[in-house]
């Protein structure tokens, strides 16, 4: 189960567990996003390498128009999956307080 | 605890369900069950990904050892040799615009398990790797 929606302050909420069979999901909503734009990891248990690719591909993107992801209150075991894969170099990343 | 899983990525759940309701009965801490689930999912994506052709179920056995070890075995019958404990280049440091998705799931697992083996034979693959618990977030 994964969903992605707009949170009230325009930031990003993503939920659940974003797998590989639920990055077209991702996929198709990262794509929409043509600005800077917050991604609010509250609620999002777990990521797999399918999902740092639909990222990594956002983020790739939004740098061609000046722009670029923030991930903000991401759990303890993300941030270990963010720095084996060296992400905090090219996203700025922020852990759950 | 032994189950086959039919070869496509709706299997991702069932398998999910199937790992945490072993892990969950034997207490095995958070800390444990997420590299355990990314590495199932890594493994198991891999042997969907790279035999599109092949129709066999993959096996999945998972066991948990006295000290809170977990060990899992994936076993692809007819698809083709792909040793998950070969180093692949993955640069973690070259810049955004060279950076490429590929290979990150088999470095994540290499650096997230205890122990990983591969053994290939007679178009019989099978992957086993261990985690260890620890007893700080149980």
């Amino acid at each position: 189960m994964f969903e992605i929606e707009f949170g009230n302050s325009g930031e990003i909420l993503c939920r659940g567990r974003l797998d590989a069979a639920q990055c077209a999901k991702a996929e198709g909503f990262l794509d929409s996003l043509d600005a800077v734009s917050t991604l609010d990891f509250t609620e999002l248990e777990y990521i797999s390498s399918a999902g740092l690719g639909i990222l990594l591909k956002t983020q790739k993107r939004l740098a061609q128009v000046g722009a670029g992801l923030k991930i903000v209150n991401v759990n303890n075991h993300i941030h270990d999956v963010f720095r084996y894969s060296g992400f905090h170099a090219i996203f700025e990343i922020q852990a759950k307080e | 605890m032994h189950r086959d899983f039919p070869r496509h990525l709706n299997s991702l759940t069932p398998l999910y369900e199937f790992a945490e309701a072993i892990l969950e009965t034997n207490n095995i801490s958070a800390g444990a069950r997420f590299p355990v689930h990314l590495a199932m999912e890594e493994l198991f994506v891999n042997m969907v990904k790279y035999n599109p052709d092949v129709t066999t179920d993959i096996e999945v056995e998972m066991s948990v050892g006295q000290t809170n070890e977990v060990t899992v075995t994936l076993t692809d019958n007819g698809g083709v040799e792909f040793d998950v404990t070969a180093k692949r280049p993955v640069d973690i440091e070259a810049p955004l615009e060279e950076r490429t998705p590929g290979g990150l799931g088999v470095h994540l697992i290499q650096n997230l398990v205890d122990s990983l083996q591969y053994r290939y034979k007679d178009g019989r693959g099978k992957v086993i790797f261990t985690k260890r618990s620890e007893n700080e977030d149980v």
